[in-house]
C-alpha cells in the first residue's frame, strides 16, 4: 500500500469514529499507559503528520489528514494529562473528568452554572444580557477518561487533598480510587504520579 | 526551483539561511555579516535604511531608529510588558486601531508587522542577490511563548515583505532541529535560549527523526536588552558623578551611554576587566540638566569595570532565568541528570556567569560548540528545505563535501549525506504555548487545551445555556492558567445568535478549539440542536484587522 494511501485510510478511520475513547483513537489497548501512548503518537506522526503530506496530498485530503492527527494529538495529550499539566500539581483539573453517568441535561446542577455577568468591555454589555454559557452535565465520550461514580468520587476528593497540599492524603484517596475502579488507567496512573511525588518529597 | 528561506526574526538580530544540496548557506550582509540587526531607521535625509547601516543613526538621531520592534509586535498598547518596554525607546508609539502600537515616524505612520516587514524585505533582497533566484517563500521563527495574536502579527509581516510564510517554527524547536538533524538520536535536551530580548527554556526528546518538545516556558521580557540597560544606568550614575549633569532626560546621551554599556558587556565575556573611555563627543543643553548656562561639549566619560562587578549587576537577571528553567523541568517532571545536552542559543548565553549557572543547574557543561547565533536560522533552514522539498533536489553530493565559503555551514552539526535525509524528513511535534479556555457562568473559565499539547490539535466540548430562553451566547475566549476567567488573558469573543428559545441547559452547544500547525487558535461554535454554526479567527486585541486597510496614511514604502 503507498504511502498516500496508507495516510489517507488512517485518517478515515479516525474521523469516522464517533465519540472515540482517547485510547481507541490512538489504537491501543485500553490499559495502555503514557509512554505506549507516545510511542503510539510517534508512530502517527511519522506517518501522518500534516508537514510530510503538504505537498502530496490535495487541500480536502490533507485537511483529512490534518484533523485526524489534531484528534490524535488531543489524544495523546488527554492520556498523559496528568503528568504533563505544569508543575504545580494541583491543577489536575476537573475538565478532564467526564461525568461518570450521563447525567440529563438540566437535571443535575452542574457546579458551574450559576449565571453571573463576567468583566465584559462596556458595548456589548449593554446590548446583551449575561450570555455566558454553562458547563454541560453531558460530555461526549470522547473527553475526559471515564470511571465509576464511586472512583470519581475518590478522585474529586484526591484533587481537593491536592489542591490544600496534603499529598498523603491524595494518596490514599487516589488509592481509594483505584479500588473502587481498578479499570481505570487513567487512575492508575495519577496515583503513581502523586506516588511520585511523595517519594520525591524530603 | 523555488526555494525557502528560513529566518530568525529576533529583537535586536535577524539571521537568514537556506538548504543547499551542499549544506546550510547563510545570507550576508553588505559586508559579508551573517548577523543583521533588526533595526529600520527613517534618517531626516529622508528613504528607509535597514540592518547595520540603519544602526549608525541610533547615535545622530536615535527617534528615527526603529529598534527592538519584536517587544511589540502583535500585541495591545495597553498590555503591561509593552508599556514597560516603551519606556526603553525613543522613538514614538501610539496607540492605534484595535488597540495596536503605531509608530510614528514624522509624517507616517506604521505598524509594527510593516516594521518588520522592512527587515524580512532587506534579508529577502539580500538573499535573492546572493542567491540569484527570486524568494517568495519562508518559514519564520518565533519564541515558543509567543501568543496568538503575536503570530498572526508575524506572518502578516511577511506578507507584507513579499513572503509566502509557510511556517512558524518555534525557536528552540528551530535549535534542537540543527542540533540533532540526521543524527539518529534518541535524547532528552534542553534549550537554553537567552537573547536580546526574550528568554526562554525549552525540553525537548528526539527520537530519531521526531522531534517532541516535552515542555516550554520563558519570560518575555528578559534580554540581553536588559542587561544594557542595567549597566547603562550604572553608566548614568557614574556619568552624573564625574560630569555633574544627569543623562538620564538626554535620548541621545543615553543611548550612547547604552551602546557603551553593550561593548563593556561583550568585552566581559573573555576578559576579567574592561577599562576605557566611553567617546560621548555631544554638546549638551545642560538648561535640562542641573547646572546653569547653556550647553556643554562633553568629550568621553571614562569607566573601569570588572567581570564580577559586572556579573554582580546582572545577578537578579540571569536567576530569574534559572528559576524558569527549574521551573519548566519541574513541569515535565524530568530530572536534570536526564537531559544529555544543554544547547546555548542567544548572544547571553556567551556570558560566563550564564553558563556557570546553568552547568550549576543541570550538573553538566552546556553546549558551546553550537553557534548561539546562528543556531536557530540554521533550523529554519533546514525546516523550510523541508517542507519545500529541497532538500531532496541533486541528492548524490554528501554535506560533508560542503565547501567552507564564509557563507557555508554543513547541514546540521552532524555530517550528513542528503540521500539519508531525503528518506528522514525531520517531523517536528511543536507545543501549544498556553492554556487555553472560555468564560463559563459564575467567572470561571473551562480549559479546552492545555499548555505544552502537541500541535497540531483539536478538541471539543459541549455547554448549555445557563438562563431560560437565552438566543443568544457569547464565547469569551482566553489564555492562561487561573480558574476564574477575569485572572487570565482575554483573547476575543465568538457570538452565537439566532438560538432557539428552550428552558436552560436544554441547548447542547459545541465548542471546538483548533491550534493549527504554526499555533494560531481558531474556534468553532455549533449549535448542535439547528446544526447552526459559527467559525471564527478570533481577532485578537493589538492584532492587525484582516482586511482592515492598513493603519498607514503612505503608500508602500521602498527601502533605499
Amino acid at each position: 500500500m503507498s504511502a498516500r494511501a496508507e495516510v489517507l485510510l488512517w485518517a478515515q478511520r479516525v474521523t469516522g469514529r464517533k465519540g472515540a475513547t482517547a485510547h481507541q483513537i490512538l489504537e491501543i489497548p485500553t490499559g495502555a499507559n503514557s509512554d505506549d501512548a507516545r510511542d503510539a503518537f510517534h508512530k502517527i506522526a511519522r506517518m501522518a503528520h500534516p508537514d510530510l503530506h503538504r505537498r502530496t496530498l490535495e487541500p480536502a485530503e490533507l485537511e483529512l489528514v490534518t484533523t485526524a492527527y489534531a484528534r490524535a494529538a488531543a489524544a495523546y495529550q488527554e492520556i498523559r494529562g496528568v503528568r504533563m499539566s505544569t508543575g504545580r500539581i494541583r491543577t489536575i483539573r476537573d475538565g478532564e473528568i467526564a461525568a461518570p453517568s450521563a447525567a440529563t441535561a438540566g437535571t443535575g446542577d452542574p457546579p458551574l452554572r450559576k449565571p453571573v455577568t463576567g468583566p465584559r468591555s462596556p458595548p456589548s454589555t449593554s446590548i446583551a444580557p449575561p450570555n455566558k454559557l454553562a458547563a454541560a452535565s453531558e460530555e461526549p465520550a470522547s473527553v475526559g477518561p471515564r470511571m465509576s461514580a464511586r472512583a470519581l468520587h475518590h478522585y474529586r476528593r484526591a484533587e481537593l487533598a491536592l489542591s490544600r497540599g496534603d499529598l498523603a492524603g491524595a494518596v490514599l484517596l487516589l488509592r481509594m480510587a483505584v479500588a473502587s475502579d481498578p479499570q481505570s488507567a487513567f487512575l492508575r496512573s495519577a496515583l503513581s504520579e502523586v506516588e511520585a511525588e511523595v517519594t520525591k518529597k524530603p | 526551483m523555488a526555494v525557502a528561506l528560513g529566518i530568525d526574526l529576533g529583537t535586536t538580530n535577524s539571521v537568514a539561511a537556506v538548504a543547499t544540496p551542499t549544506g546550510v548557506e547563510f545570507i550576508l550582509g553588505a559586508r559579508g555579516e551573517r548577523v543583521h540587526p533588526s533595526v529600520v531607521a527613517f534618517p531626516a535625509s529622508g528613504g528607509v535604511v535597514v540592518g547595520s547601516d540603519a544602526k549608525r543613526y541610533r547615535l545622530s538621531e536615535p527617534e528615527h531608529v526603529v529598534h527592538s520592534a519584536k517587544r511589540f509586535i502583535g500585541q495591545s498598547t495597553r498590555a503591561p510588558l509593552v508599556q514597560l518596554a516603551l519606556t526603553g525607546v525613543h522613538y514614538a508609539v501610539v496607540e492605534g486601531a484595535n488597540q495596536q502600537p503605531i509608530v510614528v515616524m514624522r509624517d507616517r505612520r506604521m505598524t509594527i508587522p510593516e516594521i518588520s516587514a522592512q527587515v524580512l524585505r532587506h534579508l529577502r533582497r539580500a538573499a535573492e542577490r546572493q542567491l540569484g533566484t527570486p524568494i517568495e517563500e519562508a518559514v519564520i521563527t518565533v519564541p515558543a511563548n509567543f501568543t496568538d495574536g503575536q503570530r498572526q502579527a508575524t506572518r502578516e509581516a511577511g506578507r507584507l515583505a513579499g513572503l509566502d510564510v509557510i511556517r512558524l517554527i518555534n525557536e528552540p524547536t528551530a535549535a534542537a532541529l540543527a542540533y540533532g538533524f540526521g543524527r539518529d538520536r534518541d535524547q532528552t535536551i534542553a534549550v537554553f535560549d537567552f537573547g536580546g530580548g526574550t528568554f526562554d527554556v525549552s525540553l525537548l526528546r528526539i527520537d530519531g527523526e521526531v522531534f517532541e518538545v516535552l515542555a516550554s516556558d520563558g519570560d518575555f521580557f528578559l534580554g540581553g536588552d536588559d542587561l544594557d540597560l542595567a549597566l547603562a544606568e550604572h553608566l548614568a550614575g557614574e556619568f552624573h558623578r564625574v560630569i555633574g549633569i544627569d543623562p538620564r532626560p538626554h535620548p541621545a546621551l543615553m543611548m550612547r551611554l547604552r551602546m557603551g554599556a553593550e561593548a563593556i558587556k561583550i568585552h566581559l565575556s573573555d576578559h576579567a576587566a574592561a577599562e576605557g573611555e566611553i567617546e560621548i563627543d555631544m554638546t549638551i543643553d545642560t538648561q535640562l540638566g542641573q547646572r546653569d548656562g547653556g550647553s556643554d561639549r562633553i568629550g568621553s566619560l571614562p569607566f573601569a569595570l570588572t567581570r564580577a562587578e559586572f556579573e554582580e549587576r546582572i545577578t537578579g537577571y540571569v536567576e530569574r532565568a534559572m528559576v524558569v528553567t527549574q521551573q519548566v523541568m519541574a513541569a515535565a517532571r524530568i530530572d536534570p541528570r536526564q537531559i544529555s545536552e544543554v544547547l546555548c542559543v542567544g548572544g547571553t548565553t556567551r556570558i560566563p556567569r550564564v553558563r556557570q549557572r546553568l552547568a550549576e543547574v543541570f550538573g553538566r557543561e552546556p553546549n558551546i560548540a553550537i553557534h548561539p547565533d546562528e543556531v536557530v536560522a540554521h533550523g529554519a533552514a533546514i525546516q523550510a528545505g523541508s517542507l519545500t522539498g529541497n532538500l531532496v533536489t541533486n541528492s548524490g553530493m554528501a554535506a560533508r563535501d560542503a565547501v567552507a565559503t564564509a557563507g557555508h555551514s554543513p547541514l546540521a552539526l552532524g555530517a550528513l549525506a542528503l540521500p539519508e535525509m531525503a528518506a528522514r524528513r525531520p517531523v517536528l511535534l511543536d507545543v501549544n504555548p498556553a492554556t487555553l479556555a472560555i468564560h463559563t457562568a459564575g467567572g470561571y473559565t473551562e480549559r479546552l487545551l492545555t499548555k505544552n499539547a502537541p500541535i497540531p490539535i483539536e478538541r471539543a466540548r459541549v455547554f448549555t445555556t445557563s438562563r431560560d430562553n437565552q438566543t443568544r451566547v457569547e464565547i469569551d475566549c482566553c489564555r492562561g492558567e487561573a480558574r476564574r476567567y477575569a485572572d487570565n488573558e482575554p483573547l476575543g469573543t465568538l457570538l452565537l445568535d439566532g438560538l432557539p428559545a428552550r428552558p436552560r441547559g436544554e441547548l447542547h452547544i459545541e465548542v471546538q478549539f483548533r491550534v493549527d500547525v504554526d499555533g494560531i487558535l481558531h474556534v468553532r461554535a455549533t449549535d448542535q440542536t439547528s446544526g447552526q454554526q459559527q467559525e471564527a479567527h478570533l481577532q485578537v486585541l493589538g492584532a492587525p484587522v484582516p482586511g482592515a486597510p492598513d493603519a498607514t496614511n503612505h503608500p508602500a514604502g521602498g527601502e533605499r
